[in-house]
């Protein structure tokens, strides 16, 4: 279809108000903050349920491509256009639809800020767990097809354990609820597999939410240590007691530098290795809990503890974690960030030998880890103008990859597939495997118009 | 296709002739609504499992995968059926990594020997899965029915506990999806997809779980109410606080006697946890509850705490047993908001009395799961329970929920839907099922809509 009759089409389904179609609004949304780029035809940016239904009927009849997209601030290229085709931008519809406090749930439309609808709840004294570091902008559209995770999935889960119902347009326009407020609806578990699905399963409208009262009691601690290594083994030898914190987060010395001198946080700017640990629950037993993990940390040669007194001390120190990928990009022009994950004990002997990568392309790489979960951060630090830098950085960032892989891991553990990462999933996936995976797709979207080229390399054959 | 003593001699060649069973009296007891199987085939190893399922997919059988058969009486009445597959060979633990709290395990092993070398090494920890048939079920039933029990209020249930599984896909392909790390992104989460697939979608071989290190301490405890308002008042005020039981059942005095409780309803806190929380809990629970009305309170540790948690989930199963009636009760399980359990609890109860059903009622209160047992079921009351799970039907549906018919004899599901009410979603998954299973090779017919 040509593009002028595609962008009148458009106008005349969702109004003019509502599609962007100049050259710089095609250069504003050619790009998420991963380093791929690829300008969409259209963008539309429908305020209801029956628009998205309306359009997406639209792409089907004329076979264009179709993806969804919150914020932009997808880290492997999920929300670009590789393919062209329409930009459905749902940021737009940001209403928080019913707060249902007495069922513990909350529904909302996709482009809701999932701190915006954080810092709601907390006035009534509940929470909605998942904290993506990027909470601030991120929407909670986007966080269930990218199914994010954050510090505090560690003890909750990630979003897919906490989004229950969602409202679903199918690939022919057709609306569905899937799950709901109640559990167990029965069926196949579709919200299990829609959770992370990239977009390439359907465009959700409207998500249920679990939400959970404030716990009574949480403590925040700071852990300074002198060798990456002792914070390495720190982090494994808590998990080995069978202590579970809420948080279990760490940072190398470049990541520390880098926060401090952008947010005076008070991090020690000579520190090898700083942890956060935060514990929530009950009052009643925590301060044992405490002493236990500050004497694994002693054992490890901790070489100072911090414990946060109050709640900005608290604020103080998060800001610092949260703070830490926009702190690193002000080191260099470019970062890319790896989200290989490996199980936990594997963390130290993987933490060496990502050092020894950096080395050996000879590129600065900052950690900043979800280290509970055993799901790594190195921010690969560059210049894109530099080709040479920028070869070495993907020769590196596969290599992070097939580690991961190697030590037992997975190549992401929260940031998604989409196009960076699709040459990874023949390493941890048989033909068979994806071919599986393929069948599901084919079931949601016949037609491959959601999302296209993402998620499941296209040359895979079942053997 | 070719006859069954062709295929019987494949079969064989694939698993060895021990290990297929085609006496038609020992047949009788795999039959699914009455409808015995042609062979039992009993493979020992996943490879097998795959050359079954490739051969039943070329010969056009049909094959109902089986644990020990705690749950052959769920779904809907088979189209037909050629062989049982039964996963009880293949039932190692493959993998038991202590230091990051995870386990492999395969489908064919109970959850209760799970349990116990889960406990009895290194400082212990658990499989936090609570499902009824507390010694019977294997974790390929478990995983496949999505089963679960009280405690899934703290610890949640399969879908938020288990890293990947392993499969064998209805065309006999072995897949593995997840791994062993807690937090995984990489292609669809398919594992999910497998839970509660009810072997419609392919026989899990081998699923890998996080763990929980084994509390510290535990206790119990009773309230007993004679006003159902009060007790889901109590139940509510627990949901909003910011207290952690690990299970809060809500039963009348119907399921309460048969458990040894004498109660005109019954809440049951399960606290686990350090010691200073647990008996915190029990002690601001206990007041809370007097406070609410509660006529009694009791606290039960050590062995009267185990036992009492083994007989609501097992509340079926021993019911039978003490009554030496045929094992086919019909147990309803209604899914509903959360606040409304206590409301919806109360008007079953009546709406059975006036239709004369006796009917025990247990509901996972924080959860919003209600199930319903109607154990004397006969012939003779199959009119007013088809009535009756209509009018209970529609009552979960008003609070946004749902009702399955998780056990029943064949007769009554000829009248009754028991996968529930239709859902707009439904669409999604018959075309799920037609392209992973054209052939309709695995458990035809028995599944949501009849896929």
């Amino acid at each position: 279809m040509e593009k002028d009759s595609m962008i009148g089409e458009l106008v005349r389904l969702v109004g003019r108000e509502n599609v962007l179609s100049s050259d710089m609004h095609f250069k504003l949304y050619e790009y998420d903050a991963s380093l791929i780029r690829s300008k969409p035809d259209c963008i539309v940016l429908p305020t209801s349920t029956e628009q998205v239904s309306k359009v997406v009927k639209f792409a089907h009849d004329h076979k264009i491509p179709v993806i969804a997209r919150g914020a932009g601030t997808n880290l492997s290229g999920g929300s670009v256009t590789v393919r062209g085709g329409i930009a459905i931008v749902l940021t737009k519809m940001n209403r928080i639809l019913d707060m249902d406090i007495e069922n513990l749930r909350v529904v909302v439309q996709p482009g809701v800020v999932t701190l915006d609808l954080k810092n709601v709840l907390a006035r009534h004294g509940y929470l909605y767990q998942p904290d993506p570091a990027s909470e601030k902008v991120t929407t909670i559209g986007g966080n269930f097809a990218e199914n994010s995770g954050g510090p505090h999935c560690l003890k909750y889960g990630v979003t897919s354990n906490h989004v229950l119902g969602v409202e679903l347009v199918l690939y022919d326009g057709q609306v569905v609820q899937v799950g709901g407020k109640a559990l167990d609806n029965p069926g196949y578990d579709l919200m299990g597999v829609l959770g992370g699905s990239e977009g390439t399963l359907g465009i959700v409208t409207q998500a249920v939410l679990r939400i959970m009262p404030k716990a009574e009691a949480v403590k925040t601690m700071l852990c300074i240590f002198n060798s990456i290594e002792d914070g390495g083994n720190t982090v494994t030898a808590i998990i080995g007691e069978g202590i579970i914190p809420a948080t279990l987060e760490m940072m190398d010395n470049l990541t520390i530098k880098a926060v401090e001198e952008a947010y005076h946080v008070g991090f020690p700017t000579d520190a090898a290795a700083i942890l956060i640990i935060e514990l929530d629950g009950l009052k009643d037993g925590m301060e044992r809990l405490t002493e236990r993990i500050l004497d694994i940390c002693r054992q490890n040669h901790v070489r100072e503890i911090r414990v946060a007194k109050d709640q900005a001390e608290r604020d103080k120190i998060w800001a610092g974690r949260k703070g830490a990928f926009g702190a690193v990009g002000r080191l260099r022009p470019n970062y890319l960030v790896n989200d290989g994950t490996v199980p936990r004990t594997r963390l130290p002997e993987t933490l060496a030998k990502v050092v020894e990568i950096g080395k050996k392309y000879n590129l600065p790489i900052a950690n900043v880890f979800h280290a509970g979960d055993g799901n790594l951060h190195p921010l690969i630090l560059f210049d894109e103008r530099d080709k040479d830098e920028l070869a070495r950085v993907h020769a590196a960032a596969m290599e992070i990859m097939k580690l991961c892989v190697d030590m037992g891991g997975t190549i992401s553990g929260e940031h998604g597939i989409g196009v960076e990462k699709i040459q990874g999933m023949s390493l941890i996936f048989s033909a068979r495997d994806i071919a599986a995976m393929k069948k599901v797709k084919a079931a949601f979207d016949p037609l491959n118009l959601f999302n296209p080229g993402k998620v499941l390399p296209e040359t895979e054959k079942a053997a | 296709m070719s006859n069954s003593n062709q295929w019987v001699s494949a079969l064989n060649g694939i698993v060895g002739e021990p290990n297929v069973i085609q006496d038609p009296d020992r047949l009788k007891a795999y039959a699914v609504d009455g409808l015995a199987p042609k062979a039992v085939v009993i493979p020992g190893k996943v490879e097998e499992v795959s050359r079954l399922l490739s051969y039943a997919h070329l010969e056009k059988l049909a094959v109902v995968p089986r644990g020990n058969g705690t749950k052959m009486a769920a779904g809907g009445i088979p189209g037909k059926i050629d062989l049982v597959l039964s996963m009880l060979r293949i039932h190692r633990i493959t993998e038991h990594d202590i230091p990051n709290l995870s386990l492999s395990v395969e489908a064919g092993i109970t959850l209760a020997e799970v349990q116990k070398k889960l406990a009895g090494t290194g400082k212990g920890s658990f499989l936090p899965l609570d499902p009824p048939y507390s010694e019977q079920a294997t974790i390929g039933g478990i995983i496949a029915a999505n089963s679960s029990g009280p405690r899934r209020y703290l610890y949640n249930s399969a879908r938020d506990l288990l890293l990947g599984l392993k499969a064998v896909s209805p065309h006999g392909d072995v897949v593995a999806f997840g791994g062993k790390t807690v937090k995984n992104v990489s292609g669809y989460d398919m594992t999910k997809l497998m839970i509660g697939s009810w072997g419609s979608l392919g026989v899990i071989t081998e699923i890998t779980t996080k763990l929980l290190p084994l509390p510290e301490a535990s206790a119990t405890l009773l309230a007993s109410f004679g006003d159902l308002a009060k007790a889901g008042s109590l139940t509510r005020k627990i949901l909003h606080s910011v207290l952690l039981p690990s299970a809060m059942e809500l039963m009348d005095g119907r399921a309460a006697g048969q458990i040894g409780e004498k109660a005109k309803y019954l809440v049951a806190f399960s606290l686990e946890g350090v010691g200073e929380a647990v008996d915190r809990q029990v002690a601001e629970i206990e007041e809370l509850a007097k406070r609410e009305g509660a006529v009694d309170t009791k606290v039960l540790k050590g062995e009267d705490d185990r036992t009492f948690w083994i007989r609501v989930r097992d509340f079926a199963l021993a019911s039978v047993r003490a009554r030496l009636i045929a094992p086919l009760p019909v147990i309803l399980r209604s899914n509903v908001v959360i606040s409304k359990l206590a409301e919806i609890l109360g008007n079953y109860e009546k709406m059975a009395q006036t239709a004369g059903i006796g009917c025990a009622l247990i509901g996972h209160a924080g959860n919003g799961i209600l199930t319903s047992y109607i154990l004397d079921y006969d012939a003779a009351k199959m009119g007013p329970v088809v009535d009756l799970i209509g009018k209970f039907t529609d009552e979960a549906a008003k609070h946004e929920g749902n009702l399955i018919v998780e056990s029943s004899p064949r007769d009554l599901k000829e009248r009754v839907s028991v996968w529930g009410r239709p859902r707009s979603d439904n669409v999604v998954m018959r075309r799920l099922k037609e392209t992973v299973d054209p052939g309709g090779v695995l458990n035809p017919g028995r599944f949501v809509g009849g896929i």
